[in-house]
Order: structure tokens, then C-alpha cells, then sequence
């Protein structure tokens, strides 16, 4: 459990060179005004988001933050549906009502993106209860990020997980950056998994630019979950190379410490690299999956641009349950 | 070819109005150096190109409102015509 083979390695690969080009991409098209509302990238996170994924089972739940591109790509929705979605079409995973930071599939697992910041915990710690209630195999995964570690009801949603012994994963998606926050000046005691074992459960401070941990300790804590034995909170370290939120003039750390990042811990770069020592690609084939890849985005953009926006006819449907009868 | 835009910054930024053009048709132009100024809902900025190059025409004039996402010039690398 403690490596990826072959197939999932190559897929793993693949999957964060899609992120990588979906979002630097999407950024493009946000500054010129094509994505309503805005968007947050998450260029340089693909390890923790990819690595999280690998280790669970397609009907696993998700509920993710604000900045949850990289989550709903490696959970497996398309580029088309993500991007259209970003454009705010009909055929967008929300069918164009949810936008950026909207992006959810409950039939799949994907319990949404939202932008209040810690409620991803506490939405995925109630479908934990479920699963749980329901005595369902599987488990629901929060994603945090560091600006979250410091809400309260992050640590509420943490503590009763631990007294039901809930099949629950917390993972901090920790690109060190609350905003514009650094995340080393605003946590007391300096070490979140310490701070996460004081509520009891097992508690890990991770390299989340390595696909490959990420993955291992994910799946250790699934496999945890699913023997009843409660929740596990990661705390992934990675880091994010553009602005918190796009167009963003940002001032608060230096483009040393950026590059820095980029240069010599970038997720894609490193699992390349242990690719192609393992043998599993030939650099070739390395080129052709990105070559892949840029095509699938491109297509992805066509198709968000030639979808259809939402019927205004469809104004009404999906804020009741669809029972009241509301109509214009 | 570099298009000098006006990027969609805020949650609902829809138009800014162009205050200056700070390099005329022709100008040489280098990489980092201001092209014109913006004015949006909630402060002036410079575009500033990111190669070095000749810039093309003026697309919109002073005090023109501009959508969000629309290109004002062009930076022509050697060879290149708009």
C-alpha cells in the first residue's frame, strides 16, 4: 500500500498534469472576464488533491473549500463539465448554477465546494455520520485549508468524529496561505498534527508535494475508517504558485520564495522524475501524455464556450427540494 | 504578438475607463514598462506589457469606457504586423 503501481502511477501523473494545465488555463480566460465571479487557482496543490483520490473508492464522499478545482478533477469529472462550469453553462457540473466555487456531483460523492472557510469539514463530517448510520463501506473526506485550522467549527466537526468513530478523513489542504496570512504566524504552538492529536485521533504533518505519501497515508486512514476505528486528520504541506484569488497583486511573500517552490519542489517535476526511474514511462511518453493533456484542455474550453447557458425557463429548480411547486 | 488587456479583477468587475495611454503607436516598448492606465471601481492601475516589442494602435481612446477582458493594443515583436 505503501507505493503506487504502475497504473495508478501513470494515471496519478496524468491526472495532475490535467490540473496543472486546467487551471493555468482557467486563469487566463478569469482575466479576461470569462469565468463569472472570479476563480481560485490551485497550481501547485495537484499532489495533495491527486494523492488524496487515488486512495479512495469512486463512491467515497468529498466536500471540499473555496479553491476545489484540483478536488473535483481528481475525483473524476471531466475537464468539459469543470470548465464549463467555471463559464456558468448548463452543462457545468452544477449546470452552470454553481460556478468556481461551486462545483459539486452528490450522486457521485462530491459533496460540493463552498465558500465559507472550515464548513467543508463539517458538511463531510455529517455524511460520515451517515455512512455510518446507513452502515455503508465507505468514507467521506473533509479537505480544509490552513486559513480553516484556526474556526471553530472545524474542531467541533474534528471532535465529534472522534467520539462517534466516524469514517472520516480531515485533510489540511495546506498551501500555507490564509489569503494573505502566513500560516507559520498564526498557529499557536507551531504544529497542527499536534494540535489535531489533542482531540484523539491519529494525527499526521505530511509532504503534499509527494503524490505518493499523500496517497499512502490516505489509504492507511481509509482503511482505519472502514475497521471502525474513527478519523484521521493529514495535514498536507503544499503550497500554492499563483494568488489567493486570480488578478490578485499579491505583496506578502517574495517571487524568491515562489520560484523557489516551483523550481525544486514542484509535485509534477518530483513524481515525474520517480516515473522514469521506476521505468513505468519513457520520457517519450511523458511528452505524449502532456501533449494529451493540452489537447483535452483545449477541448474543454471549445466545449465550455459553445455550451448553452441555463434556460431561464430553469430559474426556479434547485432551491426547494422540488415538492413546493414554485414557479415564476 | 502580446494583446494588452484589461483583466477582470474583482468578483464583478465589469468596465474601467482608460485615463492615459503612456506609449503611443509606434513606440518601442520594453518588457515590465507601462502601456496605458486603467481606472477601475476601486483604484487606478497600470497594464504593463510583458515582452519587449513596437506597440500597435490604440484601440480605444481616452476616457473610453472599456469591457473587462478587451485587448487596447498590441506589442509587435520584430517581423510581426497587426
Amino acid at each position: 500500500m505503501s507505493t503506487l503501481d504502475k497504473e495508478k502511477s501513470l494515471a496519478a501523473l496524468r491526472q495532475m498534469m490535467v490540473i496543472r494545465d486546467f487551471e493555468e488555463t482557467a486563469d487566463k480566460l478569469c482575466l479576461r472576464g470569462k469565468v463569472p465571479g472570479g476563480m481560485h487557482n490551485s497550481s501547485g496543490q495537484e499532489a495533495a488533491a491527486v494523492g488524496v483520490m487515488s486512495a479512495l473508492a469512486p463512491d467515497d464522499v468529498i466536500a471540499t473549500t473555496h479553491r476545489s478545482h484540483h478536488h473535483t478533477l481528481a475525483k473524476g469529472f471531466t475537464p468539459k463539465s469543470v470548465m464549463a462550469e467555471l463559464f456558468a453553462k448548463s452543462t457545468g457540473v452544477s449546470g452552470g448554477r454553481g460556478g468556481s466555487m461551486h462545483l459539486a456531483g452528490v450522486e457521485r460523492g462530491h459533496f460540493g465546494g463552498n465558500g465559507i472557510v472550515g464548513a467543508g469539514v463539517g458538511i463531510a463530517m455529517g455524511a460520515a455520520l451517515g455512512i455510518q448510520v446507513l452502515k455503508d463501506k465507505k468514507v467521506s473526506v473533509g479537505f480544509v485549508g490552513d486559513g480553516g485550522m484556526n474556526t471553530g467549527r472545524t474542531w467541533e466537526a474534528i471532535n465529534m468524529a472522534v467520539i462517534y468513530k466516524l469514517p472520516f478523513i480531515i485533510i489540511c489542504d495546506n498551501n500555507q496561505y490564509a489569503v494573505e496570512t502566513f500560516v507559520g504566524r498564526v498557529t499557536g504552538g507551531g504544529d497542527l498534527a499536534k494540535r489535531a492529536s489533542g482531540f484523539g485521533l491519529p494525527s499526521f504533518n505530511i509532504n503534499g508535494q509527494d503524490v505518493e505519501e499523500v496517497y499512502k497515508y490516505t489509504a492507511e486512514a481509509r482503511e482505519r475508517a472502514l475497521a471502525g476505528e474513527g478519523p484521521t486528520f493529514i495535514n498536507a504541506v503544499t503550497y500554492r504558485y499563483y494568488g489567493h484569488n486570480v488578478g490578485e497583486k499579491g505583496q506578502y511573500r517574495t517571487q524568491e520564495e515562489i520560484a523557489e517552490w516551483r523550481t525544486s519542489k514542484d509535485p509534477i517535476d518530483y513524481f515525474t522524475g520517480v516515473v522514469l526511474e521506476r521505468k513505468f514511462a519513457t520520457q517519450q511518453e511523458i511528452d505524449d501524455m502532456r501533449a494529451s493533456v493540452r489537447t483535452e484542455i483545449d477541448e474543454a474550453v471549445a466545449f465550455a464556450e459553445s455550451s448553452p447557458e441555463p434556460a431561464i425557463s430553469t430559474i426556479t429548480q434547485g432551491v426547494d427540494s422540488g415538492k413546493l411547486g414554485i414557479q415564476l | 504578438m502580446e494583446e494588452i488587456f484589461v483583466p477582470a479583477l474583482g468578483m464583478a468587475m465589469d468596465s474601467v475607463v482608460l485615463l492615459e495611454w503612456t506609449k503611443q503607436p509606434g513606440d518601442q516598448v520594453n518588457a515590465g514598462e507601462s502601456i496605458a492606465v486603467i481606472e477601475t471601481d476601486k483604484t487606478t492601475l497600470d497594464l504593463t506589457a510583458e515582452t519587449s516589442g513596437v506597440l500597435g494602435k490604440h484601440r480605444y481612446q481616452v476616457n473610453d469606457e472599456v469591457p473587462a477582458g478587451n485587448t487596447i493594443a498590441v506589442v509587435l515583436a520584430p517581423g510581426e504586423v497587426e
